[in-house]
């Protein structure tokens, strides 16, 4: 009897720990097959040789992947900025203004995502070829930003819904010019949102096939990179990254959540 | 002077990003809506405009079967991802401890960071044929014992439920914390059991975040083709194959620009549909708020 | 209230203007080949970079292989990248840049022999002058002089060749020897086709008997649609590219179409290649220089390095396909006997006679597209 009842108090949280479990399957898989030896270096769907720590000594052995990891970080970095940028400016004119073509306005940010990756990347695909434009890092920039702007806005909306003016009011008050409010104020009251929103956009575009696929010409990102070798053997070294990748995100998040903790505890032990 | 100014501030603001959606999302889709009204071919001296309206009838011919099999993969994929996922964000929302919720909003996140394809990849390499994951659930009776998992239907849901429970599982957790519980127990002083207080309260209060989940997981799963390739064969094609094929394979741009643009078209119906059931407040939700 | 309904339809209409005016710039044909006289490809100081694409497993690799040999003998810094799995994608890929004249950086494609053509068809490819070839003209095998697509040699120099036949897992399936093996419902779900239209449909008109020299467009169109019903009831698992490797070292199949020199792509010990009883496919991949190369001296240079018998018994006793250069038979017997003596790699008249050349599908371009449509169709759904 009692074991049911702890059972049923606890199921939401065995399910919780279960699905977590499943969506991180694959990353297991992949850390492991890191390090299995394969005779042909490329990985063979089973470990049949055992384990070895040979891939990650020689992580950066494969020149392609290297360049197609770089290509990406580059892309994903600067997309970040430029979409990151523009998308929190769209969103301070829509939570706080009301003017004419706002609902246009509206409609304009939901749209691109509204639109399947495919459809999006084919039409930028036949502008390009319809102006003559040479495909490449350009044209996949190009793509990353407007892809990222929506999501950037959204984030970053709802983060500014929750606002409240009269601390911007208060500093006016005080002698403040609208930019320096602006500055001192609301941006680091919204930066929580504005990290976010950055953080999605560039999760968006380390993530990006589809589009990328579409529009790079030759130019190879990361994703591209794994698609071309997974028809012909992938190299460990890909698990490797991916596994590396991961693990500087973990790293890079716990900071930021440390950094929060520790900002918070400030601010409580000031009080 | 000033009145004018701080009119202008609002488009100065939007203008940046407005101009670039304008300019790279817009235009194509004009641009796309042109290709589809040509015809020709590459080796034939090109693409010249010919108001070929027969390009849009061309692409759906013969297509029925995969355009019903594409809905089926998608609104499936959508229904498993909306019933693991929100359980999941009400635990980390209202059960567990603020010091857990951080660490399982990551854990959700994270396989973000290993792009797509190297998850699906990884998919791929667990049900391959003679891997143990397969033999459990043929012990188990989910697969027949002369069957597989790969190259059939089931993967390819599987595949497309897993890499868009994210896009579930974040705006779903999102209106979720924003519910203030103490409307929860009003209703339980109000005498209301767990499931009428679920039912009556919570789901309702929730549901901005569940249509804009639904959203984002039904709408890229309906275009997805990278699944469809890695986890499935030719009998599970699905839409965004046959347009990936038209573009990078056979090169007839005109066809899969009007299949590109009949498949947009479809699904601005579907989500149009679905809003006005569903409330579009419910989606555009408190943007009104702005003062 | 109202005239903010005014104002909205003139912005509407304002912004329609507009991009149709931006519409307007954009050219009226697109596509369509260059219409620029043929480049003829320029030799001189052979220094710089040379980008090559090729198909993967397709030259012996590492700091003692062929590219490395050239980089050292020539100073030349050498790209190479095997990033060609399929003829059409790879061509449907580089198209757009083609057309306007630019290589996409790279100085030589090795491309199947009809894509080549095809690609000189549209003025894609630059000529090449035998003056600039002689070690290439010295040492090539006489059945090579002349090829079907390029009987001067004038765009198209060879690079290896081979066979389409099974690469069977004779630990599961030991007993398949045909194409009309594949059909058999034993293997159902276990068997692979090549998406390379011009390797598998051919193979399956030769195991239905018919000379594929003198199909017809129907002929085509009923292979095709024998491999769509055997698509459909689950017996054909899948078409890939290359990635047939893949799922044959993962076990997902115990059969596949493949090319006879892939071995050393392939992760499991007991599969083997066999060439069909009923059918007969060879195959000739064509190095061919780009219009817009940005190195076409050293993309000569590396054409008649690879055409000496003592650097291309390196590549053919490695890559193990069917190599266009005289005297390297010779040479590997002393190195390797069984490679040396290996019908794969040197066969002999009779082994491929009666084999077709990965022809085209009859008519005019507009059939061939018909065809190669309705193979695209059984693919993608």
């Amino acid at each position: 009897m009692r074991a049911w009842k702890w059972l049923r108090e606890h199921a939401l949280n065995i399910y919780a720990g279960l699905a977590i479990a499943y969506m991180l399957i694959p990353i297991v898989v992949i850390a492991v097959f890191s390090f299995a030896e394969t005779p042909r270096d490329r990985m063979n769907f089973a470990i049949n040789d055992g384990f070895t720590l040979e891939y990650w000594q020689n992580a950066f052995a494969v020149e392609e992947l290297n360049e197609s990891m770089l290509t990406s970080l580059k892309l994903a970095a600067l997309s970040t900025v430029i979409s990151t940028a523009l998308g929190t400016l769209m969103a301070l004119a829509l939570v706080r203004y009301k003017f004419f073509g706002r609902r246009a306005s509206n409609l304009l940010i939901v749209l691109p995502m509204a639109a399947p990756e495919i459809v999006i990347g084919a039409a930028l695909l036949s502008m390009f070829v319809i102006y003559s434009v040479s495909l490449g890092f350009t044209t996949l920039l190009i793509a990353h930003v407007m892809f990222s702007i929506s999501f950037v806005v959204v984030v970053v909306r709802s983060r500014l819904i929750g606002f409240d003016r009269r601390i911007e009011e208060a500093a006016a008050d005080l002698g403040a010019t609208p930019f320096e409010t602006f500055r001192f104020v609301t941006l680091p009251l919204i930066a929580p949102g504005v990290m976010a929103a950055a953080l999605l956009a560039f999760a968006l575009s380390i993530d990006d096939f589809v589009i990328s696929n579409f529009n790079s010409g030759t130019t190879v990102t990361f994703p591209l990179y794994v698609y071309g070798v997974a028809l012909r053997g992938i190299p460990i070294q890909v698990l490797v990254l991916a596994t590396m990748l991961f693990c500087v995100t973990v790293v890079a998040i716990a900071l930021v959540i440390w950094q929060q903790r520790r900002a918070e505890r400030m601010v409580q032990a000031q009080a | 002077m000033r009145r004018i100014r701080r009119r202008l501030v609002p488009y100065g603001l939007l203008a940046p990003g407005a101009i670039w959606l304008v300019l790279f999302f817009v235009v194509p889709m004009y641009f796309m809506g042109e290709m589809a009204l040509r015809s020709g071919a590459l080796e034939a001296g090109g693409f010249s405009f010919t108001w070929e309206w027969s390009n849009f009838t061309d692409a759906l011919d013969g297509r029925g079967e995969q355009i019903v099999r594409t809905l089926f993969y998608s609104v499936t994929a959508t229904l498993l991802a909306l019933l693991i996922a929100y359980p999941l964000a009400y635990a980390i929302a209202i059960k567990v401890s603020r010091r857990w919720r951080l660490i399982l909003l990551f854990a959700v996140i994270a396989p973000f960071f290993t792009t797509y394809l190297v998850r699906t990849i990884a998919w791929k390499t667990i049900l391959a044929d003679p891997s143990p994951m397969v033999d459990v659930l043929k012990t188990l009776g989910v697969v027949p014992e002369d069957g597989r998992v790969l190259a059939t239907g089931g993967a390819v849901i599987a595949g497309l439920t897993y890499n868009f429970l994210p896009f579930m599982i974040l705006p779903i957790y999102a209106s979720l914390e924003r519910i203030d519980l103490s409307l929860i127990e009003a209703a339980k002083d109000l005498y209301a059991s767990a499931r009428q207080a679920f039912l009556r309260v919570t789901l309702p209060l929730t549901m901005p975040g569940i249509v804009a989940g639904v959203l984002l997981t039904f709408i890229p799963a309906f275009g997805d083709y990278v699944n469809a390739t890695v986890l499935g064969s030719s009998n599970q094609a699905m839409i965004g194959n046959k347009i990936q094929s038209l573009y990078l394979v056979e090169r007839d741009y005109p066809e899969a620009a009007a299949f590109s643009f009949l498949m947009m078209a479809a699904v601005l119906v579907m989500v149009l549909i679905y809003l006005r059931a569903a409330g579009t407040e419910a989606f555009m939700g408190a943007e009104d708020e702005g003062r | 209230m109202r005239e903010h309904k005014i104002w909205r339809l003139a912005m509407a209409v304002a912004c329609l203007v507009g991009v149709l005016a931006l519409a307007a710039c954009g050219s009226d044909d697109v596509g369509g080949g260059s219409d620029e006289d043929v480049q003829v490809a320029q030799s001189g100081p052979v220094e710089g970079k040379l980008t090559i694409s090729n198909w993967p497993g397709y030259i012996d690799p590492g700091p003692d292989g062929t590219v490395a040999e050239f980089e050292k003998k020539t100073g030349v810094e050498v790209d190479y990248i095997d990033d060609i799995t399929s003829n059409t994608v790879f061509f449907g890929k580089l198209q757009p840049q083609l057309d306007r004249g630019e290589s996409g950086g790279r100085d030589i494609f090795v491309v199947t022999d009809w894509m080549a053509k095809r690609m000189y068809d549209l003025g894609y490819v630059q000529e090449l002058d035998h003056a600039d070839l002689q070690t290439v003209f010295d040492n090539i095998l006489p059945q090579f002089e002349k090829a079907a697509g390029d009987p001067d040699r004038k765009f198209m120099i060879p690079w290896q060749g081979g066979q389409t036949g099974i690469w069977v897992d004779t630990a599961k399936a030991p007993e398949i020897e045909s194409i009309s093996d594949l059909f058999d419902p034993k293997y159902k779900g276990q068997v692979i086709l090549l998406d390379e239209m011009r390797d598998t449909v051919p193979l399956v008109m030769q195991s239905e008997g018919i000379d594929v020299d003198t199909a017809t467009k129907d002929d085509w169109l009923a292979a095709i649609d024998k491999i769509d019903k055997a698509v459909d009831s689950g017996q054909i698992r899948k078409i890939t590219d290359n990635s047939y490797t893949e799922d044959l070292t993962a076990g997902n199949a115990v059969a596949s179409l493949g090319w006879s020199g892939d071995g050393s792509l392939i992760g499991r010990d007991t599969v083997e290649w066999r060439k069909p009883k009923d059918a007969c496919d060879t195959f000739f991949d064509q190095m061919v220089i780009p219009v817009g190369a940005p190195n076409t001296a050293a993309a000569l240079a590396f054409m008649n390095f690879v055409y000496r018998p003592e650097v291309q018994v390196d590549i053919t006793a490695w890559v193990n396909y069917v190599q266009p250069v005289q005297g390297v038979q010779e040479l590997l017997k002393k190195q390797d006997p069984e490679l040396g003596n290996s019908k794969l790699i040197f066969p002999p008249p009779e082994y491929t006679a009666g084999c077709t050349e990965d022809p085209d599908p009859p008519g005019d371009f507009e059939d061939v597209r018909d065809v190669e449509g309705a193979y695209q169709d059984v693919i993608s759904g």
